[in-house]
């Protein structure tokens, strides 16, 4: 599904993002750990295009999409879920959520305007869409609420419910589970096998080694904008390499 | 458990469905009180011209057209994020578009079409390099492409030059003359209706949405898949077609055009405006326009009553107005529609709501504050 070669970025001379290669399968659930700096956001930034590589290449389902801008990688399957809260404000929760279907529906300046057919059917097909997303997350007794006012863990929820709106192909999500409470880190683990049951490929920034153990088919472990190691949970937990740059002595 | 069946069972626990109307409520904005005395405003605004004398009508129309493209820049400004100082340019263009057309014969609603057209037109090709702009630079730019406008206008032998444009034909539609100010104020008017009937339905439609996420985060909006870019151009050429319309209606209106009449203090008396009533929001633009135009005018009234010292009308309608505006920015930042709706949202919405939030719930979830919407 999705093939990374070489891609470099660099800020001011640092490298956040060096030569990094990786593969991930259709349908896979891919783990992407590794200490603060790592370049883990970079790359996340890199494959959804909110930042230009300065080298490499990034290929969705054999389809170039390096040169693309945001807006058209999201348009070929590509959805992101950011690490700081991005709420749309002054929106309430279902409305921030419906944003996220934008492109599951046409209709335009000039439907919306004159109340064409496809302006009702579009807003329909969008509300239903949106509802869905927010009672797999768990939100929909929420709904009418200001987005703004959820608690930072119901505000994270309904970035994924965004993002799972969108139908995509490859949801990359930032570190999803930081800052929930317990139960709502299952309700999301939860969600994210339930996408994985439906082919959905994912990839999953995340700090806590055993949440991504449980979810992740492969992780891919980086420091100082490489990657170091990647392999099964269980195999990259016991390489050694990753034990010194990332997991540190204590790891039993 | 099935979703639907723990849905149900979250719905039984919170009671039957009054609580999630008081959920509802404040989204679909104000208590029916206030609703009604809107609709008995605009009933009697719409009435007016009935009674107004020359003078009243003349600031009836004025209101009416400056609200068209107060409420374009309130979109544009609040939904879309763009500053613009430059819209009385669309107001121009539309005015010499009409004119021109209809001082070579063509009819003067064809003329009146025209209009939002050409100043739509032109403000697709402005946008396209100014709105890689931003903020003050944006600002800044727009002033600058009201000044090239107005040395262009100066230079145009088409567009009069600098004597301008004279003996514009009054308006009429199929050889019925509405040309005179009681009719013109009704044109004025229905005109304004067109301007917020297109408004509310952009802002509650899947590319409103689009607009008003990606105001707040353009990032975010572009990773749903929203060309930003495009849909911020798109909003442009929306308020400038705005301003044009009312331009055509203004030129039929005066019967002459010069471009003395386009200062830029024009293109900064609309912004103020907008920011008076509160931006992204069309309500907020009819209130802001009506209150500076009306505090405008009774000022000037003041200053020029007999009794009145020399300096006074310089004193009242530059210290006096600046010093209103001062005060209502200082005191009510987001214009003063949206605190006034907050404020009446928070009074109704609050008593249903307060049972329910300590009813047992959450402790995490309680306490939420109302919801600050937008119409």
């Amino acid at each position: 599904m999705l093939h990374v070669a070489g891609l470099t970025r660099s800020f001011g001379g640092v490298y956040a993002v060096r030569d990094v290669a990786l593969d991930v399968a259709d349908g896979e659930t891919r783990g992407v750990i590794g200490p603060n700096g790592a370049g883990k956001s970079t790359l996340f930034n890199l494959i959804s295009g909110h930042l230009p590589p300065e080298r490499g290449r990034v290929e969705l389902a054999g389809d170039r999409i390096d040169r693309l801008p945001p807006h058209r990688r999201a348009k070929r399957g590509v959805s992101i879920v950011f690490q700081s809260a991005r709420i749309f404000r002054h929106m309430t929760v279902r409305e921030n959520v419906m944003v996220g279907a934008h492109l599951r529906a046409r209709s335009g300046f000039p439907s919306a305007v004159l109340r064409l057919p496809s302006h009702f059917a579009a807003e329909r097909t969008i509300r239903a869409l949106a509802e869905e997303a927010l009672d797999r997350v768990g939100l929909l007794e929420w709904a009418d609420s200001d987005a703004e006012s959820l608690p930072l863990g119901q505000q994270r929820a309904m970035q994924v419910a965004r993002a799972v709106c969108a139908d995509p192909r490859l949801l990359l999500l930032d570190e999803p589970a930081s800052g929930l409470r317990a139960q709502e880190r299952e309700r999301l683990a939860r969600v994210i096998e339930e996408l994985k049951s439906t082919g959905v490929t994912t990839m999953l920034i995340e700090h806590d080694v055993a949440f991504v153990s449980r979810l992740a088919d492969r992780v891919t472990v980086m420091d100082l904008g490489r990657v170091i190691a990647a392999g099964a949970p269980d195999d990259v937990r016991s390489d050694p390499k990753v034990i010194t740059a990332y997991l540190g002595s204590e790891e039993p | 458990m099935s979703i639907s069946a723990r849905h149900g069972a979250r719905q039984a626990r919170r009671g039957p469905a009054e609580p999630h109307a008081a959920y509802a409520r404040p989204r679909t904005g104000l208590p029916s009180p206030v609703l009604g005395g809107i609709a008995a405003t605009a009933l009697a605004t719409l009435l007016l011209p009935l009674v107004l004398d020359r003078g009243g009508l003349a600031l009836y129309i004025d209101i009416a057209l400056s609200a068209c493209v107060v409420v374009g820049i309130s979109l544009l400004m609040g939904f879309a994020g763009q500053v613009s100082l430059g819209q009385a340019v669309f107001f121009a263009i539309g005015g010499y578009t009409a004119a021109v057309l209809v001082l070579n014969d063509v009819p003067p609603l064809v003329g009146l079409l025209a209009a939002p057209v050409a100043a739509g037109l032109v403000a697709l090709l402005l946008g396209v390099p100014l709105l890689r702009l931003h903020g003050h630079h944006l600002a800044f730019a727009t002033i600058a492409v009201h000044l090239i406008f107005l040395v262009v206008v100066q230079q145009s032998d088409t567009l009069g030059g600098n004597v301008g444009l004279m003996g514009i034909p009054g308006f009429s539609v199929g050889g019925i003359d509405l040309a005179d100010h009681r009719s013109i104020a009704f044109v004025s008017w229905g005109v304004l209706a067109v301007v917020v009937l297109v408004s509310h339905n952009v802002i509650t439609s899947r590319p409103g949405r689009a607009l008003r996420a990606l105001a707040t985060s353009e990032t975010a909006a572009e990773s749903a898949g929203i060309p930003v870019g495009r849909y911020k151009l798109t909003v442009f050429a929306l308020s400038a077609a705005f301003a044009g319309l009312a331009g055509s209606v203004w030129a039929y209106y005066v019967g002459f055009l010069s471009p003395g009449m386009f200062p830029v203090s024009m293109s900064i008396t609309f912004v103020v405006m907008a920011a008076v009533g509160g931006m992204g929001s069309i309500w907020g633009a009819l209130f802001g326009t009506t209150a500076v135009k009306l505090i405008v005018s009774y000022l000037g009234m003041l200053g020029t009553a007999g009794g009145m010292p020399d300096y006074a009308p310089a004193v009242l309608s530059y210290a006096v107005y600046g010093l209103l505006l001062i005060l209502i920015l200082l005191f009510l930042p987001h214009g003063v529609v949206p605190a006034l709706r907050d404020r009446i949202v928070r009074r109704w919405s609050a008593p249903p709501r307060t049972p329910l939030d300590t009813a047992g719930r959450d402790p995490g979830k309680a306490g939420l504050p109302p919801a600050n919407g937008r119409p």
